[in-house]
């Protein structure tokens, strides 16, 4: 993105719903790296490819064996795969550019998250978060599952963990246990139902270090920000927690055996408390302590500078922002449907909704028009500045202007090549090719009566041709308010390509210009169509085949 | 044409010690009618022409031959544009549509973009090919989804036919050129002026065009000049004559695949090389017989194709010997 004339004067955070986007009923949702591309599970069993800049359906990744809700969705590290996990007890991996199913594993219990290792582009291995079990390290060519400790009991003896999830003084039932992938992928963080953090080195299978959460309530989402540095808890007693991850980004694993060797307390996990001071920092703890709201599929913003939280009791669907210092900067109100999932564009600052309808709401920043951006030299201004004029400004013939014309450096090198490496994205390993689009194919067009549409007397101006039943105008800034569209509207353009006729619906805020643009179109009268359009422009000077090349004489206003 | 040409010897062509001139190689004819535009695919195995004679021809760039006639527009075509795997054309037409064509066998014309109410004058694709911008005398910049067709974005960006379209690098702006003098980059998702380049009435703007890197806007104005902008900074950095350009819609681009170079054609019937730093004429390459349109680099090889309005209707090929 070319960062220089983005305008930096606003925050840096989303305010309001700018589109949303329709196709099924879709329940979890995933950006790729760049957020080129958005992932959703749907209820059908089937996963979504949406093109983020179109805001259209790339591609359908639908198995006709598996029908069950997917519960979550997960890219691989450069966007080449797709974890999905589904309410059937399967786990399904996907190859995105083609959109074939690779493997197929099925569980004891439905996996409620599942994430792929994040260190490789072809990661065989996924840590699965089942309903009512511990977590698991999934090993998708040959399906077998390694259950990872998080009863304290197994960590201190290195038993086989129990399968059940119950500590001996809590009464009833489940609580999931969720765990997360660090960046590097060699440590898994799991946050236990006693409130606790566990660092296990997953490949050995051992517990490195134990981090305790003040209060001991049950820790439900556990979860990175994209730079590793930061990891944020969202607990049962309601506060999301927000630590520093002071483990390297690499050599986590090595830090830790450091840590062992230097502490030598008698009891095992004592010693992994002790450690575990030593890896996580906590920085604040965000609550709403007037309405005491359990949270929602928390998460950190792409540079990690924020954090979200969703609310859905009482079916609202509101998001929280925090900034990382602890201060709730906003509150975003969407419409009365409970929220089920959140997620933050890695780059832009898009937050996405998902309600309990299946609609996935796209949040963005109220775009203003910059009125100084239609000057080349103007200059906006915070506030008003005390202009002093120069010695010479009223002289009639002023020193300075004659210097004013070409001030050119004329001779630079300039450099019309070279690519700057982009900043966010530094840390990847450039030798990997990241899959970042899905290449578009038109789908053709279903064969019109009219094809040569330019005879037809009876269309306005603005081109809404009842005509062709491929109405192209769906999407048209400015027809929210539709005077003069004909029933062909959005829905045409989906009977190309839908196969199941689920609508493909648009909504964009209707901007100043595309109002105006309508307000204008309306007092324009309707000009005369013959069918060679270029006569009817009787103030061309040329007319003959070069006209169309921009010969536009001194008068050429309309 | 006395003082054409005292302005022109003026400019006087200097070419660096150790330059290999552009020499002619071949004439292909098979327009009947000026061709308006000239684009060599971005895998350099294809050449593709658009004419005034309502026809785009799909050349093959090794054999130059002729491969496929795209009949289907029902008034001349003024640009086209290749998509980044080379599959599809892009035309834009008098007929105030867009079409998109296969550019492999069967050739068909996959979909029409309905939606200008005047001649389409400029298009092109953005990088992932996903997305379609187009400039009209309709005063507007529509963006299209490739995929389904939809109009997804109206931008009445002139007070004057747009002439020029363009997407940078990441496809996040576009850059575009107008009649009224202006020369405008808009952001591609929500259709906002970010920044204007020029905003003089006189000389119109003829053609803008980003740098391979993205960083530079390459402008033509109709007062035979070019201008190398820095963008971000608002300041042009070099400034390009020795040509003639105050009528017609020239094309210029960027010779990169031996040395830097800014290629034009000019009215005066030749092409002009400059070099890009030292901002001299270093080569006009001269046969064809009425003003050279429009021009293209091979992305490769070194090697250029012009094309030729109404007297000449030719495209014909240059190449550096090696």
């Amino acid at each position: 993105m070319e960062a220089p004339i983005i305008d930096p004067l606003q925050g840096d955070f989303p305010e309001v719903i700018e589109e949303y986007l329709e196709h099924g009923i879709m329940k979890c949702i995933a950006f790729n790296r760049r957020g080129t591309l958005l992932a959703a599970g749907c209820t059908d069993g089937s996963c979504i490819i949406w093109d983020f800049e179109t805001r259209g359906v790339a591609k359908e990744l639908r198995d006709k064996e598996c029908t069950a809700a997917i519960t979550s969705v997960c890219w691989s590290k450069y966007g080449h795969r797709i974890l999905v996990s589904a309410s059937d007890k399967s786990l399904i991996l996907w190859d995105v550019l083609s959109g074939e199913k690779i493997a197929h594993t099925t569980l004891q219990h439905t996996v409620l998250q599942a994430c792929l290792h994040p260190g490789s582009s072809t990661p065989s291995i996924c840590l699965a978060c089942p309903f009512s079990s511990a977590p698991m390290i999934v090993d998708l060519n040959t399906g077998s599952t390694t259950a990872l400790p998080v009863l304290t009991a197994d960590v201190s003896n290195g038993a086989t963990p129990l399968s059940r999830n119950k500590t001996s003084d809590t009464s009833v039932t489940y609580s999931p246990c969720n765990a997360c992938f660090n960046k590097h992928g060699d440590l898994v963080y799991a946050g236990t139902s006693k409130g606790e953090i566990l660092i296990i080195d997953h490949k050995n299978v051992r517990v490195c270090a134990i981090v305790l959460v003040s209060g001991g309530a049950v820790i439900k989402n556990v979860v990175f920000s994209r730079n590793g540095q930061y990891m944020l808890t969202n607990s049962n007693d309601r506060l999301i927690r927000i630590y520093k991850n002071l483990l390297p980004p690499k050599d986590g694993l090595k830090m830790l055996d450091e840590l062992n060797e230097s502490f030598n307390e008698s009891d095992d996990v004592e010693k992994l408390k002790a450690i575990g001071s030593k890896c996580l920092e906590l920085l604040h703890e965000f609550q709403d302590s007037i309405t005491r709201v359990q949270w929602k599929a928390p998460c950190f913003s792409g540079d990690g500078e924020w954090v979200i939280g969703g609310a859905a009791s009482r079916g609202e669907h509101k998001i929280y922002i925090w900034d990382r210092a602890g201060h709730l900067v906003k509150i975003l109100e969407g419409p009365k449907e409970a929220l089920m999932d959140l997620a933050w564009h890695p780059v832009h600052p898009i937050i996405i909704s998902v309600s309990l309808t299946g609609l996935v709401y796209i949040w963005a920043k109220d775009y203003t028009e910059n009125w100084s951006a239609f000057a080349p030299d103007f200059k906006e201004l915070e506030e008003n500045e005390e202009y002093v004029e120069r010695e010479d400004e009223f002289d009639l013939v002023p020193e300075t202007e004659k210097v004013k014309g070409l001030d050119v450096h004329e001779d630079d090198e300039v450099d019309v090549l070279t690519v700057e490496r982009d900043s966010i994205f530094s840390d990847s390993d450039m030798s990997q090719e990241e899959l970042c689009f899905l290449p578009a194919v038109p789908c053709l067009d279903i064969p019109e009566q009219q094809d040569k549409c330019v005879g037809s007397c009876s269309k306005l101006p603005d081109g809404n041709h009842s005509g062709s039943p491929l109405s192209v105008e769906a999407g048209q800034n400015g027809n929210a308010s539709n005077h003069n569209s004909s029933p062909l509207e959005p829905m045409e353009n989906s009977t190309a390509d839908d196969t199941d006729g689920v609508r493909l619906k648009r909504k964009r805020k209707p901007s100043e210009k595309g109002l105006e643009l309508q307000a204008e179109k309306v007092k324009k009268p309707v000009k005369p169509l013959k069918s060679s359009g270029r006569l009817s422009k009787t103030n061309k000077p040329v007319i003959d085949p070069d006209s169309s090349n921009g010969v536009y004489g001194d008068d050429g206003s309309d | 044409m006395a003082s054409g040409g005292a302005a022109a010897a003026a400019a006087a062509v200097a070419p660096p010690p150790g330059y290999k001139p552009y020499r002619h190689l071949k004439t292909l004819t098979g327009h009947a009618a000026a061709v308006s535009c000239v684009k060599f695919s971005n895998d350099g195995t294809l050449l593709a022409s658009a004419s005034l004679d309502k026809t785009l021809i799909i050349w093959s760039s090794a054999a130059l031959s002729l491969l496929h006639r795209l009949v289907g527009h029902s008034e001349g075509v003024s640009d086209l544009a290749w998509s980044s795997d080379s599959h599809y054309i892009c035309s834009a037409s008098d007929d105030r549509t867009l079409r998109i064509w296969s550019s492999r066998s069967p050739f068909d014309c996959l979909k029409t973009l309905r939606g200008h109410t005047d001649f389409v004058f400029c298009v092109n694709f953005n990088p992932q090919s996903s997305l379609i911008v187009s400039g009209s005398f309709d005063e507007t910049i529509r963006i299209w989804e490739v995929k389904t067709g939809r109009c997804l974005n109206v931008i009445r960006a002139h007070s004057m036919p747009v002439t020029s379209v363009h997407f940078n690098r990441d496809g996040s702006l576009i850059v575009s050129g107008s009649h009224d003098g202006s020369c405008k980059i808009w952001d591609t998702k929500n259709g906002a002026c970010l920044k204007t380049l020029i905003d003089d009435t006189v000389p119109a703007v003829s053609f803008a065009k980003f740098s391979p890197n993205g960083k530079f806007i390459l402008v033509a104005t109709l007062n035979d000049t070019l201008k190398l902008w820095n963008y971000a900074t608002g300041k042009f950095l070099k400034i390009y004559t020795g040509h003639k350009n105050s009528v017609y819609c020239l094309t210029s681009t960027f010779s990169v695949t031996n040395g830097k170079y800014i290629v034009s054609g000019s009215e005066d019937r030749c092409i002009c090389i400059w070099d890009l730093q030292g901002k001299n004429l270093i080569q006009k390459l001269e046969g064809h017989s009425d003003t050279v349109i429009s021009v293209t680099c091979h992305p490769s090889e070194n090697k250029i194709a012009s094309a030729g309005l109404d007297s000449d209707r030719t495209v014909r090929i240059w190449v550096q010997d090696a």
